[in-house]
């Protein structure tokens, strides 16, 4: 009965954007993600950032559907810059490259086109079939949450997302993480309206606004990495068909549907991001594959992986971002803000409050994603003119955008110094290889890991048993308590040792019966 | 790196002190009989205390790794000035922080807007040893572009989008 009732609620809200209005709005939003995707130093979460500001005056649900038609449009279109020129088009398309880009040397660069398509179509497809099932449960099962779980989660999404973002040296991440939530202590805190760190100016009373601080942190700090690096090689158009095969989702649908799960899963996990979601997948096809030796030498299998992993992570992030208000990756966490700008209130109780924007939520995903569809057979040799635009043109006029971006919002210049503070800022780390997505992932977690821990120690009168007691916060520290370890390496060989020191008495204890 | 990471930790470690100071300075707001372990300072510093560790631990491993050693000599401050991809990072750092805090506000939005990408354009197209005449085509292209975006972005998001600019 419940699958029923997803399913009516589903073809409802599908029913409500089959108007001129929101097909025109899919049609452009959709198409300008693919280009801002395949425009090397155009990101997803920065398209999303400036895109926000055009949609300020829309109503809330054309507003959001404009945002995930961008957040599809972008993840699938960075596949056509990794393909053709061996440039992810966005992070999330780097493991892209590995086989696109050879495929593309091959004289295949369309069979490599239709197979992304095919991937990014049936990855968002199963991320989205996920997206309807599990967030209402996950909505329903997170009233249960309290102060304690909260203040884990929040922890726990601030190490995972850094061990994750930044695998070869995670203190990295974990430091980008905790910035992050130092940033969020300025202004007005929540339980006494105390001014902290604001030094008497009223524009940090609200704190750094976050499109600002995003627009800088993903937009400016793009600009001058773009600027600086040497220039990108110009693509060729593809001399073979992009049209999406049939027999590569027949032969290929076991690693279609492990990576559409891990992307999914990966997605869920606060701050992990798309990125991270292809390599998984990659990986894990690469490991059971059949054909392991034409991997990163053109193979089909390894580019569906990719493709399929990162457009998965898509709806997967959106599903914490509205069932706990904790965004799955640094996009979702700029689409959790514009629904907060636009009135609609993401978090446990959006599926008592408004049950049916979790089900128009999953009808944008599946819209933008026929989009993609559309986008991807039709409008190839489109995408290569963009892509011969020299940056020396793009981005001034990137600037001009992250500029309004941050103005917009409240109209204050106090803003554009927060845009390019935050610019200034996140170059420097990206130049230090410190992960950005952490950081933003501290500024959204700041507040509620600071009014929650405040009010636990309130509630159990600074006892911290419950912080370590409670079945959910166990898990969630004992997880994070691992990610910490099994990184730094002398507690890990320490812990290894510790562990066959165990395991040989445990054996030894068996086997002396038996004499 | 190893340099980078010395230097990075020491900042955080002086920032966080600083941030651990402000946070012991906070109020405790006896008089309104405010539980201890819910003052406004208690959070920062904790988050202060995290990051000092993890500076320790970026030093600690810099200077492992020798970061402590490597010097920094005029010459190589001289190359890294000549290195052409931080030319253009400084190039393009100084028309954009000028657009936005010295144009912007100054001048009309549009022509503010119009007369940085006119510029940006110019300077990044710019190619040493032609003579202006030679150059004729690339300024009208760059003034062509310029009148139209500030144009296309004025109009879209003042009249369609309803958007106000700076």
């Amino acid at each position: 009965m419940a699958i029923l009732d997803n399913l009516a609620s589903f073809l409802k809200a599908i029913s409500g954007f089959v108007t001129p209005l929101a097909l025109l709005h899919i049609a452009w939003s959709t198409l300008l993600g693919i280009v801002i995707g395949a425009l090397p130093g155009l990101t997803a979460t920065m398209g999303i950032a400036l895109i926000t500001t055009l949609t300020y005056k829309l109503p809330a649900d054309l507003a959001i559907l404009v945002l995930i038609c961008v957040y599809v449009g972008a993840i699938y279109g960075g596949s056509r810059t990794a393909i053709l020129i061996n440039i992810p088009g966005t992070p999330a398309n780097a493991a892209t490259t590995l086989d696109g880009f050879p495929l593309s040397m091959q004289g295949l660069a369309g069979r490599a086109m239709g197979v992304a398509t095919t991937g990014s179509v049936f990855g968002s497809f199963i991320g989205m079939f996920f997206l309807a099932t599990i967030a209402p449960v996950l909505g329903n099962y997170a009233l249960k949450f309290q102060s304690f779980e909260f203040f884990w989660l929040a922890i726990f999404g601030i190490i995972i997302s850094g061990h994750l973002t930044a695998l070869e040296d995670p203190i990295k991440g974990w430091i980008a993480g905790f910035l992050g939530l130092l940033v969020a202590m300025v202004g007005q805190e929540g339980i006494h309206a105390y001014e902290r760190f604001t030094y008497g100016t009223t524009e940090l009373l609200g704190g750094f606004a976050l499109i600002p601080a995003m627009v800088g942190a993903f937009g400016f700090a793009e600009v001058l990495t773009v600027m600086k690096n040497p220039p990108a090689k110009l693509a060729d158009a593809p001399k073979d068909s992009v049209f999406p095969k049939i027999l590569d989702v027949l032969q290929y649908w076991r690693t279609i549907i492990r990576s559409g799960l891990i992307g999914t899963l990966i997605g869920i996990i606060p701050g992990v991001g798309e990125d991270i979601g292809a390599w998984v997948s990659y990986a894990a096809a690469r490991r059971k594959s059949k054909e392991r030796e034409k991997f990163g030498k053109g193979s089909v299998e390894g580019l569906m992986a990719a493709e399929t992993g990162n457009n998965a992570v898509v709806p997967g992030a959106i599903i914490p971002a509205l069932t706990l208000a904790i965004p799955g990756s640094a996009p979702a966490a700029v689409l959790l803000a514009a629904m907060f700008i636009h009135g609609l209130r993401p978090g446990p109780l959006i599926m008592v409050e408004t049950p049916q924007f979790v089900y128009q939520v999953v009808a944008m995903v599946f819209f933008a994603t026929l989009a993609i569809f559309m986008y991807g057979v039709g409008f190839s040799k489109l995408l290569l003119k963009v892509l011969a635009i020299p940056r020396s043109r793009l981005m001034p006029v990137v600037f001009v955008l992250c500029v309004i971006g941050s103005y917009a919002i409240t109209n204050r210049t106090f803003d554009i110094w927060v845009m390019i503070g935050f610019g200034i800022i996140g170059f420097i780390l990206r130049q230090m290889r410190y992960p950005m997505a952490p950081l933003v992932l501290g500024i959204i977690l700041g507040d509620l890991m600071d009014k929650n821990l405040r009010r636990g120690l309130v509630l159990t009168d600074g006892d911290l048993a419950p912080f370590f007691t409670r079945p959910i916060c166990l898990v969630l520290w004992l997880i994070t308590l691992s990610s910490i370890v099994l990184s730094i390496h002398p507690l890990r060989h320490a812990l290894k040792e510790a562990l066959n020191i165990l395991w040989s008495k445990i054996r030894r204890l068996m086997i002396q019966p038996v004499r | 790196m190893a340099r980078a990471d010395l230097i990075t930790g020491i900042v955080l470690i002086l920032l966080n002190l600083y941030v651990i100071i402000e946070s012991w300075r906070m109020p405790r707001l006896e008089h309104l009989k405010v539980h201890p372990l819910s003052v406004p300072g208690i959070v920062p510093a904790f988050i202060g205390t995290v990051l000092i560790l993890f500076g320790i631990a970026l030093v600690s491993r810099s200077i492992k790794r020798g970061g402590y050693r490597l010097g920094f000599t005029g010459e190589q401050f001289l190359q890294v000035l000549k290195n052409p991809g931080n030319q253009r990072l400084m190039l393009t750092a100084f028309l954009t922080i000028g657009y936005a805090g010295l144009l912007i506000g100054t001048l009309p939005y549009w022509l503010a807007t119009g007369l940085f990408i006119f510029v940006f354009i110019l300077l990044f197209e710019w190619k040493r040893g032609i003579s202006l005449s030679q150059h004729k085509r690339g300024i009208i292209t760059a003034a062509v572009i310029a009148t139209l975006s500030s144009a296309a972005i004025t109009f879209v998001f003042e009249r369609l989008f309803l958007v106000s600019l700076p």
